[in-house]
């Protein structure tokens, strides 16, 4: 389903990112201000299959590269070196509502974040009944999303990325938003998406959870892959190491 | 072959994104204003008006033997489609970075899906210079406009005109992820490229051994075709379509393989 072949990712810390003329200019004559160049490989020759249906659970410490991975899994960036081959249409929950609009209304934004997402106009068509019910603004339906609270929001935006039944999930870290109850419903909604028999590539610091829904965890530490294995074994052993 | 059906894959994937996305700009464009669309048709004929004001009274510019309202008018709108579609493809890529950051989406899409949202609005922008050039056969202006069966040339001349404009829209939003200074040296090099584009002016009044710099403003090229055929009723010169054309062509491929060349390392740079 997923294949990652060596993949290595180099990020460069020194590219100055609003490189302007005037900086150009200068470092044309001064030698010390011209950016250092510092590579920072972001992931080191990463390998591993993940097979359909598998729920495979990444952890490690923040800034291990557990995100650049989703990245390049997801084709938001393309590898500096090895392959990444996909099977099938991958569903990324990695951040919810960059795709809203604020001077749409919900109705209009469904639509337009929909589309982002990959779907298509028959399938929001279809869903669009289903999107409203979950996220229990139906009586916002024509406000624009500016005059929304953020909890309203991102119940939306959630409403809209989970209506899917997809191939492929990306998760970084369980989303539990809105109030209590949103809360419980939507912790219930990726749990039953998770289960569902789809493939999942999911990434949380609870390890609690990572022991419950997955089959196999990829440990990341500064970009190399530690260790790949049954879920227990590994989190014990990351806890462990963790702890000392 | 394989390559040309993936593009086209491509775009069928992505045709509703495209449309959702022109969609919104023209949603976000009308929010809140009284008249919403029809400033679209409004617009123009009040530019026109103004311009016609200054230069044919105040600095009595005339272009001899024709109409200067309708003359004005379609320089106004055909410029005022490329620099305001290459303005808005530029920032495209540079404001929509926290959807590129997150989601995978074909970059060039917002810079071409800008231009189209501009271009439907400048075939908006043909009604009322439409209405202009019937007005001039009852008397508005000096001269009447020509109503010809070259006109069937114009949507070739607009194509050219659109080709043209995304090519220098996907040059520019990929530079602008680079270098920001873009944006400001942009709105000089439209200034300047402005004066040096025959809008208000006629060729004539330029001395003679510089006239043939003209043939290197693609932009004039497309005004020249246009006017030949709306303002003097000729088929435009074979040299004036080759070049449009031919302009047309190289702006879209260069554009489009800078762009091709460096959309993967935008990520590292915005």
């Amino acid at each position: 389903m997923i294949k990652i072949e060596n993949v290595s990712m180099k990020f460069n810390l020194g590219i100055e990112k609003n490189f302007s003329i005037k900086e150009a200019f200068i470092s044309i004559f001064d030698r010390k201000r011209r950016p250092k160049k510092t590579d920072f490989w972001a992931l080191k020759n990463i390998s591993f299959d993940v097979k359909p249906g598998e729920v495979i659970g990444l952890i490690g410490s923040n800034g291990a590269g557990k995100s650049t991975l989703l990245k390049v899994v997801s084709g938001v960036m393309k590898p500096t070196k090895g392959k990444v081959t996909v099977n099938g249409v991958i569903s990324p929950m990695i951040e919810l509502g960059a795709g809203f609009d604020l001077e749409l209304t919900a109705r209009e934004n469904i639509y337009l974040n929909g589309a982002i997402l990959g779907y298509s106009k028959k399938f929001i068509d279809e869903k669009f009944n289903e999107i409203v019910e979950f996220s229990e603004l139906k009586d916002f339906l024509d406000v624009p999303v500016k005059n929304f609270s953020s909890g309203m929001i991102a119940k939306l935006a959630f409403s809209i990325a989970t209506v899917v039944e997809p191939e492929i999930l990306i998760v970084d870290e369980i989303l539990s938003v809105g109030d209590i109850k949103f809360q419980e419903k939507s912790k219930n909604k990726m749990m039953e998406m998770i289960k569902g028999g789809t493939t999942v590539l999911y990434v949380s610091h609870s390890l609690e959870s990572i022991k419950e829904l997955c089959d196999r965890v990829v440990w990341i530490e500064n970009g190399t892959l530690v260790k790949i294995g049954s879920a227990k074994e590994i989190c014990n052993e990351y806890y462990n190491k963790q702890m000392k | 072959m394989t390559t040309f059906k993936n593009i086209m894959a491509n775009f069928k994937r992505f045709k509703f994104l495209m449309s959702q996305l022109i969609l919104r700009d023209f949603k976000v464009k009308y929010k809140r204003s009284v008249l919403g669309i029809l400033w679209s048709l409004l617009y123009p004929i009040l530019m026109m008006a103004v311009m016609a004001l200054v230069f044919s009274n105040m600095f009595r510019f005339q272009v001899e033997g024709i109409n200067y309202l309708v003359y004005l008018m379609t320089g106004i709108i055909m410029f005022q489609y490329f620099s305001e579609a290459t303005s808005v493809a530029m920032v495209s890529v540079v404001t929509n970075f926290s959807l590129i950051n997150k989601v995978y989406i074909p970059k060039y899409i917002f810079p071409l899906g800008k231009c189209l949202f501009v271009g439907i609005n400048f075939l908006l922008t043909l009604i009322p210079w439409f209405a202009i050039i019937i007005l001039t056969q009852f008397g508005l202006g000096t001269y009447p406009a020509s109503i010809n069966f070259y006109y069937l040339l114009l949507p070739l001349i607009f194509l050219c005109l659109f080709l043209f404009t995304i090519g220098i829209g996907l040059f520019l939003a990929c530079t602008s992820v680079f270098l920001r200074d873009i944006f400001y040296i942009y709105g000089i090099i439209t200034t300047i490229w402005q004066y040096f584009t025959p809008i208000f002016y006629s060729i004539e009044i330029i001395p003679d051994k510089l006239q043939f710099l003209f043939q290197f403003n693609p932009l004039y090229q497309f005004l020249t075709a246009t006017r030949s055929i709306v303002l003097y009723g000729n088929c435009p010169s074979a040299l004036n379509l080759i070049l449009c054309v031919v302009y047309a062509i190289i702006a879209l491929v260069v554009g489009t393989i800078v762009f091709k060349k460096k959309q993967d390392k935008f990520i590292y740079y915005i």
